[in-house]
């Protein structure tokens, strides 16, 4: 007896090959039907064999298409239907959208080997694609994930593309990024004047090689945005590049022809290695430790220990990469602090005085993303996601979110991301950048738009961070009343803090939150930032926090860490401060702290006072600098030697002392390295007595600061096995969860 | 003014009580320094004449340090409400004068104050026509605050609205900005720079009425970015025409010593308080004469045209940065709190 079965299957299922696979299996067993995508996944229809049916649903749900994520799968019987064949169906959309949208995934090894193939005509085609690989959600205009819902339609398929479309048997059947050298996307490298220096893809990338061994700045619109790229074994044109891009001292990242060249630069753990060939493909900062390579290390990372580094993931870098014999900095096409470029116009209006070359091409990029970034703990290999974008974007998996509203979360200003929840999934988007950069802000409000649109809802709920001077609190007030939702305003600690309880679902559990960062609009008015919450049965509350010190100056104590120091400094650092400070500009703020109102318990500050009283640095060009600066300092410690500088303190949290003693410290002669040692010890000692003074068992980490990984293995050395500790593992613990936490605190907090 | 005459050194609060102190107080200060016909009658107020349409504004002034470099509470006074009035396109022509003196003022200090009333209201051509005196208990006030009204008749060829501002319409300020914060800030701080940095406080009306007389309708606005500074004020005006304002940094006046006391201090000038600093919308169409008549005048020689109106981005301020990028100028909520992390 025949037998008809329905069956769906949601969660990243569109733009990765599940139709033209569902097909082939469906042939395997011998089964008759259809298969489409729709508004909630994709929908089988299947007649045949009860038991072909079984098998084909099993094979199905364990051994998906490479790139898919299933989320949830069903099977009913319905009535008979007579099917004479297996046939794929066109999107068949007829309500709004409820199903993962798709990320970009790294070139495939089929296709690698296509474009170093010259008797394939795709043979230096650097838009291969296939059903597993390439861009999606860079090129995503509206969903279900058709060929005429992304950019790419503006290239209708020649006849050879359309027979490899529609053969079965084709790694491109059903593959709607499908393209080639005769009706896809071409290629023209033109220098800052915009005249053509080259169009052909075979030499282009010769030509480009050369221009970037004569040192000179190439910028490359690769497949989700524009990157500047230079020799980086030059250090006058990565000096250059710092200069024109207003980029002093942040690191820069490294593309490495290939895993064979990155490899006898630089020894890496597997967990690396296995990184940097995912199909997200993340720059992976490693340590430079018997680094033995030529690159020019103080001007590409300067004073750093470990480089962020990267391989070829598309097959413009691929093909690039395969006439390089040095490493290039490849670093995001903007102006320091502008959102990553996509546009030819605009590159070169922007870029000119920047890149002395552009590669341009004429796909268009509707969602622009910077490259994401990790990095591995050394001793315990905790992976630490930095920045969460391409190849992570633009969903989020297994939330568990049980709610009928739609809610939209506007995150913090910083390092922007938007969270929304239209649907029964989540969505996060890209790291979006500081919205203090209007073109940044544009950027978050077209992708707040571009949210609403492809899920066509509008959310009952804004959700926003207290500060009333960040642009994401002024716009979410605009947006709530412009579309009568309701807005909510959440602590950005308290946001933080249900990020992680979210991550790791421990709503139903008593836990230690520990929330250390560089600055937050507290409940009191004051800047958070050193902070200790109770969570139990959905009610949070601030248990303890670093004892408060003097905010000074506005931003300007982010920027200089020296402010920090003498906000903590006793009066015996006055010759150090001396040192740092002109006469007038001591006394004056001497006398400004004196009177000071403003007050903050930030652990972020508390790095850049011991970062100033070390003499590592008293600026920060780049966020996070003076802390980033210290970490790389170390290199081993020894937890039995060292040592808590509030030892002796019951309660209190004090900077202050940690301050004085860290000063007496220098003053014994105790090195640099064993300074940084004992501070980041103390922290987590301090943890570590709080939670067990206070009976909990579960600690949970965020905020900027646990970006340490120096302190994140401390505490994983120190804390008993008893107490289980949580960090980030899908979210970045900076700022960029905040949106996240702001939804997470919704739905779960009743304070 | 001899203070020996005066026959009391601090005043206490039998100044305040009504009473023979209070008719000595006023007598011998007050109506002394301002007689007029309209305040020598001595009524509990004035009659006066003024026909056509009038423009009234009111404001108190509250300041530490009462004494400052480049003036004091009392020029502050009257200069405020003088050019509060002329921003409405009126030309001042009276002014109330009331006192609120915490007991133990320096009578020196009353008087110093007092004379520097009368010299602005010389000086800006308005008579003071009525006034009040009251002493409050120590620790009641900040030694003395002063509220004035202003009374102006308004420019026969003016037509200052909002609704007549378009698209193109150019910015222009007077001078340099955040001069006053500063200063303020600066003697509060008792910070040094190479040069003193003073408050710019001065009257505005004679400039005001000369673009009207010249430029009548096409002048759309005129705003003095007081408290919360230029960027607070244009925050507003974009918001009430639900349009967008763009400038650029590198055109706003903004004096090398007063950009360091900024600087050092992590202050945004945008948002630093100005008093005699006074921003116009004009049509486009006279933005290079109107320009010209200001840096002919001397309370408009560093005016610039700082930006204009515009239709992409409605009620926000975006200011191209001279640094490369834009950033929006926001309206300032409370103190400038930290944003970075
Ligand atoms: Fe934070
Ligand atoms: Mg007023
Ligand atoms: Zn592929
Ligand atoms: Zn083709």
């Amino acid at each position: 007896m025949l037998k008809t079965y329905q069956i769906t299957i949601s969660g990243q299922v569109q733009g990765v090959g599940f139709r033209p696979f569902v097909y082939n299996l469906a042939n395997e067993f011998l089964l008759n039907g259809t298969v489409s995508n729709n508004e909630e996944g994709v929908i089988i229809y299947v007649s045949g064999a009860t038991e072909n049916i079984q098998s084909f649903y099993k094979k199905l749900t364990h051994f998906p298409p490479p790139v898919s994520k299933i989320q949830h799968s069903s099977i009913t019987k319905i009535d008979f239907i007579d099917y004479k064949n297996f046939k794929i169906l066109p999107s068949n959309k007829k309500g709004q959208l409820n199903l993962s949208l798709t990320p970009d995934f790294a070139i495939c090894n089929d296709c690698r080997k296509e474009l170093k193939n010259k008797k394939n005509r795709r043979y230096y085609y650097p838009f291969t694609t296939c059903v597993n690989c390439g861009p999606r959600w860079a090129i995503t205009e509206t969903f279900p994930f058709e060929r005429n819902h992304t950019s790419i339609d503006e290239f209708a398929m020649c006849d050879d593309c359309l027979q490899e479309y529609k053969n079965p048997l084709n790694r491109r059947f059903h593959s709607q990024t499908n393209t080639c050298p005769t009706c896809g996307v071409s290629l023209k490298l033109v220098d800052s004047k915009e005249n053509e220096i080259e169009i052909v893809n075979e030499t282009i990338f010769n030509k480009i090689a050369k221009l970037l061994l004569e040192g000179n700045i190439v910028a490359i619109k690769n497949t989700s945005g524009y990157l500047l790229c230079c020799n980086a074994e030059n250090e006058t044109v990565v000096q250059k590049l710092r200069l024109q891009k207003n980029r002093p001292n942040k690191p820069f990242a490294v593309l490495f022809p290939s895993l064979k060249f990155l490899k006898k630069e630089l020894t890496l753990s597997s967990k690396e290695l296995k990184l940097l060939t995912s199909t997200e493909s993340p720059i992976t900062i490693v340590p430079l430790q018997n680094y033995h390579g030529k690159i020019t290390i103080n001007s590409v990372a300067p004073k750093l220990n470990q480089l962020g580094v990267m391989l070829p993931y598309s097959g413009i870098l691929q093909l690039l990469a395969s006439k390089l014999n040095f490493p290039i900095v490849a670093t995001s096409g903007n102006i320091h602090g502008s959102p990553i470029i996509s546009e030819n116009k605009e590159a070169i209006e922007k870029l000119k005085s920047v890149a002395d070359y552009f590669l341009q091409h004429n796909l268009k990029i509707t969602h622009p993303q910077d490259d994401s970034v990790i990095k591995i703990s050394k001793k315990f290999e905790q992976e630490i996601l930095f920045r969460r974008s391409r190849g992570f974007a633009p969903n989020y998996f297994n939330p568990s979110i049980n709610s009928n509203k739609k809610i939209l979360a506007l995150g913090a200003d910083l390092k922007s991301s938007i969270a929304y929840y239209p649907n029964e999934y989540l969505y996060l988007s890209e790291y979006l950048g500081n919205l203090e950069n209007y073109d940044v802000y544009n950027r978050f409000t077209s992708t707040t738009n571009a949210f609403l649109a492809i899920f066509e809802q509008q959310p009952n709920i804004v959700l926003i961070d207290k500060h009333p001077n960040y642009y994401s609190n002024l716009f979410g007030k605009e947006l709530a009343q412009k579309i009568s939702s309701t807005l909510i305003e959440i602590q950005h600690h308290k946001a933080h803090f249900s990020a992680i309880l979210g991550e790791h679902n421990l709503f139903n559990k008593k836990v230690l939150g520990v929330i250390f960062d560089g600055t937050g609009y507290g409940d009191d008015a004051q800047i958070w930032g050193g902070e200790f919450f109770k969570y139990e049965s959905n009610q949070i509350e601030r248990l303890n926090h670093f004892n408060y010190f003097n905010w000074l100056l506005g931003n300007k104590m982010s920027k200089e860490p020296r402010l920090s120091l003498l906000s903590l400094a006793s009066e015996e650092m006055n010759t150090v401060l001396k040192q740092k400070f002109t006469q007038n500009e001591l006394k004056t703020y001497q006398h400004l702290k004196q009177n000071n109102q403003l007050k903050t318990s930030s652990v972020g500050r508390l790095f850049d006072a011991v970062a100033s009283l070390l003499n590592i640095t008293d600026y920060n060009t780049y966020e996070g600098e003076a802390a980033i600066l210290m970490e790389n300092l170390i290199t081993n410690y020894d937890l039995k030697t060292c040592k808590n500088y509030l030892n002796n303190l019951e309660n209190e949290i004090s900077s202050t002392q940690i301050i004085k003693y860290i000063y007496q410290d220098i003053q014994n002669g105790v090195s640099k390295e064993n300074c940084i040692a004992n501070f980041l010890f103390t922290l987590a000692s301090t943890i570590l007595k709080i939670a067990t003074t206070n009976h909990y068992k579960h600690i949970a980490f965020s905020g900027g600061v646990f970006q340490n990984t120096i302190l994140v293995d401390m505490l994983i050395e120190l804390v008993p096995k008893e107490i289980k500790l949580y960090f980030h593992k899908q979210l970045a613990p900076n700022d960029e969860n905040i949106s996240f936490g702001q939804m997470m605190y919704y739905l779960n907090i009743k304070n | 003014m001899d203070i020996e005459n005066i026959g009391f050194e601090t005043i206490n609060l039998g100044h305040g009580s009504g009473g023979e102190l209070t008719r000595n107080l006023l007598d011998k200060i007050i109506f002394k320094t301002f007689s007029n016909p309209y305040l020598d009658q001595k009524h509990d107020g004035s009659v006066v004449k003024i026909e056509g349409e009038i423009a009234i504004s009111t404001d108190s002034f509250v300041i530490t340090p009462i004494f400052f470099k480049g003036g004091n509470i009392g020029e502050l006074a009257v200069h405020g409400t003088v050019n509060d009035v002329a921003m409405c396109g009126a030309i001042p022509k009276y002014l109330s004068l009331a006192f609120i003196v915490e007991e133990g003022l320096k009578v020196s200090e009353f008087i110093q104050i007092v004379q520097s009333v009368k010299k602005a209201a010389d000086e800006s051509g308005v008579l003071i026509i009525t006034g009040d005196t009251k002493v409050v208990e120590r620790g009641k006030g900040d030694k003395i605050f002063i509220n004035t009204t202003g009374f102006g008749l308004v420019h026969p060829k003016a037509n200052i609205s909002v609704d007549t501002i378009k698209e193109g319409d150019k910015i222009l300020v007077n001078g340099y900005i955040a001069q006053h914060g500063m200063a303020i800030m600066s003697e509060r701080e008792g910070l040094n720079f190479e040069s003193t940095i003073e408050s710019d406080t001065t009257n505005l009306n004679f400039i005001v009425t000369e673009l009207l007389d010249k430029f009548g309708d096409k002048i759309k606005l005129f705003r003095d970015p007081t408290r919360g500074g230029l960027g607070t004020v244009l925050h507003e005006i974009a918001n009430d025409i639900s349009k967008g304002i763009f400038l650029k940094e590198k055109y706003i006046p903004l004096e090398k010593q007063v950009a360091a006391a900024c600087e050092m201090l992590g202050l945004d000038p945008m948002y630093v308080a100005n008093e005699g600093v006074f921003l116009v919308i004009v049509d486009s169409s006279i933005e290079l004469e109107v320009l010209a008549l200001m840096k002919n005048h001397k309370k408009g020689e560093n005016a610039a045209i700082i930006g204009e109106i515009t239709s992409e981005h409605p009620n926000k301020v975006v200011m191209q940065s001279s640094i490369g990028g834009k950033r929006i100028v926001s309206p300032l909520v409370g103190e400038q709190l930290p944003r970075i992390c």
